[in-house]
């Protein structure tokens, strides 16, 4: 009786084990995402005179570097400097709004039908512009993959390749690591 | 008699119109070999060049700026009072307040959210004082309603408030521009004949913009390694663009600044002049009496000419000091200069 539970046991242990992949190491945390703290740009130049590789900072970018790093949690881009700024949205919402008030009443009392409907007729059209590049991310500009394009054949032609960077700190690892968009032609 | 009489008129006109298509190429020759000279340096040596440029040019072109603005001020200002009350209290405030800017960055330690305010209430009070002028100027107009001006400047107000920085960049690159648009209104004024001309040149100029930016897109940053290099791609914009090459911002803007002392020592005191017709009397640069409220009974020559001759002295002191010490003197210059960009727009509003 004891083999047998002691059978059961063991079967129910591989079978709970190999299910569970209790075998197999436990897994390294996934690594954590970076966070881009600076963007700015950067110069890939191919020299054959040079014995290494060197990674030159200006003194000013490298006090803008310092300055990101002290405070990491303040993004820099557009977008969220606007979105961490109330007070500067609520004074655009309101000249924004008088500015329609303002138009609105004057459109009105103008009293030129011709005028008028030119307004409305150009007001109509930067609606539609509008929309339409919201709508198809029109205004979204090129990728910034873009200046990245010609590196091999400028790496191959000697020259040099001028495009932006994103600075990004992660939070493991050791040394700098360059990663550059390459899409297949 | 008769037609000995016709066939005079017909000489004289036929000379005119030579002498009109003469003026015409003499000014078309001068602005596009100015343009491709401007735009082939800018793109060679943008650094060396801003540093020489504004070295010999800033200080002149604002004395000749001055001298065209003293001419075209009325005596007395009439039904415009309130226009030019308000013109000259605008320059006066908002130029205090642009000079009390790097004093208040000085003394204050002010964060950076703080600072994005302070910019953008300077810009928020330069475009409510602009549409002011504007509505101030239709006013006097009897067949037109310049009142969208208010509208307008408020909805710029409200995207000067989203990225009050570009704003001021756009300031930067905008303003040379504005010399173009005088020397139209001038022309459209004196020389309709030459407008064609004109017009096509700027095609020209707008040609030449695309064609630097196509070449210097790829380039590399310019060095700027050194503090008035440093100041000179900042000021053209390179760190809040970090993604267009420093050397592509540098040569845009020095080619517009080009245009612009060309525009305002070259082309408006010496062409326009220089093409007059015989019987109008030429009238030299430095002679007071050129100025309208100067020579006019009313006028005042020796207020006008004791301005003139303060303002050659300070022309002279500004080389003087570019000479001792350039960067400082770059930077006092371009912080006082916002006196002349205000002063340009009620004289342009004047014209239009």
């Amino acid at each position: 009786m004891k083999r047998m539970t002691a059978f059961c046991a063991l079967c129910f242990l591989l079978v709970a084990g190999g299910n569970t992949f209790a075998d197999i190491a436990r897994p390294s945390p996934s690594p954590q995402p970076g966070k881009v703290i600076f963007h700015t740009s950067m110069t890939v130049i191919p020299d054959k005179n040079a014995r290494d590789a060197r990674l030159q900072i200006s003194q000013d970018s490298l006090n803008e570097l310092k300055a990101a790093l002290a405070n990491t949690s303040a993004d820099s881009s557009l977008r969220q400097r606007i979105a961490n700024s109330p007070t500067r949205t609520v004074i655009a919402g309101l000249c924004l709004f008088l500015s329609l008030s303002i138009g609105g009443i004057w459109l009105m009392r103008s009293g030129q039908p011709r005028g008028q409907k030119t307004v409305a007729l150009l007001l109509l059209g930067v609606g539609v512009v509008g929309a339409a590049a919201i709508i198809t991310q029109a205004n979204a500009g090129p990728p910034p993959s873009y200046q990245w394009r010609n590196l091999s054949q400028n790496l191959n032609a000697n020259k040099p390749t001028y495009a932006s960077v994103d600075i990004e700190i992660l939070p493991e690892g050791y040394g700098m690591k360059l990663v550059v968009p390459v899409k297949s032609q | 008699m008769q037609r000995s009489l016709d066939i005079n008129l017909q000489t004289w006109r036929l000379g005119q119109r030579a002498r009109s298509r003469n003026g015409v190429r003499l000014f078309a020759v001068s602005v596009i070999a100015c343009a491709c000279l401007s735009a082939a340096l800018a793109t060679w040596l943008p650094l060396q060049l801003s540093i020489v440029t504004v070295f010999l040019f800033a200080g002149p072109h604002n004395w000749f700026e001055f001298r065209y603005f003293l001419m075209r001020l009325p005596v007395r200002f009439g039904r415009s009072r309130n226009f030019f009350i308000a013109a000259f209290a605008g320059i006066g405030l908002l130029t205090t307040g642009y000079l009390a800017l790097p004093l208040l960055y000085n003394f204050t330690s002010w964060s950076g959210g703080a600072w994005f305010m302070v910019l953008a209430s300077w810009n928020t009070l330069l475009l409510l004082w602009l549409g002011l002028l504007v509505w101030l100027r239709g006013r006097n107009k009897r067949r037109s309603d310049w009142s969208w001006a208010i509208p307008t400047a408020l909805a710029l107000s409200s995207l000067n408030w989203l990225a009050p920085e570009f704003f001021s960049l756009a300031i930067v690159y905008l303003h040379p521009l504005v010399a173009l648009w005088f020397l139209d209104r001038h022309l459209r004024r004196t020389r309709p004949e030459w407008l064609r001309a004109y017009h096509q040149c700027l095609v020209l100029v707008a040609v030449l913009l695309a064609g630097i930016v196509l070449k210097l897109t790829q380039t590399p940053a310019l060095p700027d390694d050194n503090g008035l290099f440093w100041r000179i791609t900042q000021h053209s914009g390179a760190q809040l663009l970090p993604g267009v090459s420093s050397h592509l911002l540098v040569s845009v803007h020095l080619f517009l600044e080009m245009l612009h002392y060309g525009v305002w020592i070259v082309a408006l005191p010496l062409i326009v002049p220089a093409t007059l017709r015989a019987k109008q009397k030429r009238k030299r640069i430095w002679e007071v009496k050129a100025v309208g409220i100067a020579s006019h009974p009313r006028g005042f020559p020796k207020l006008v000419g004791a301005a003139l001759l303060l303002g050659a002295f300070v022309v002279v002191a500004l080389w003087f000091g570019f000479s001792i010490d350039y960067s400082t003197t770059r930077d006092i210059y371009f912080t006082v200069a916002i006196a002349h960009v205000l002063a340009e727009a009620p004289f342009l509003l004047k014209m239009l």
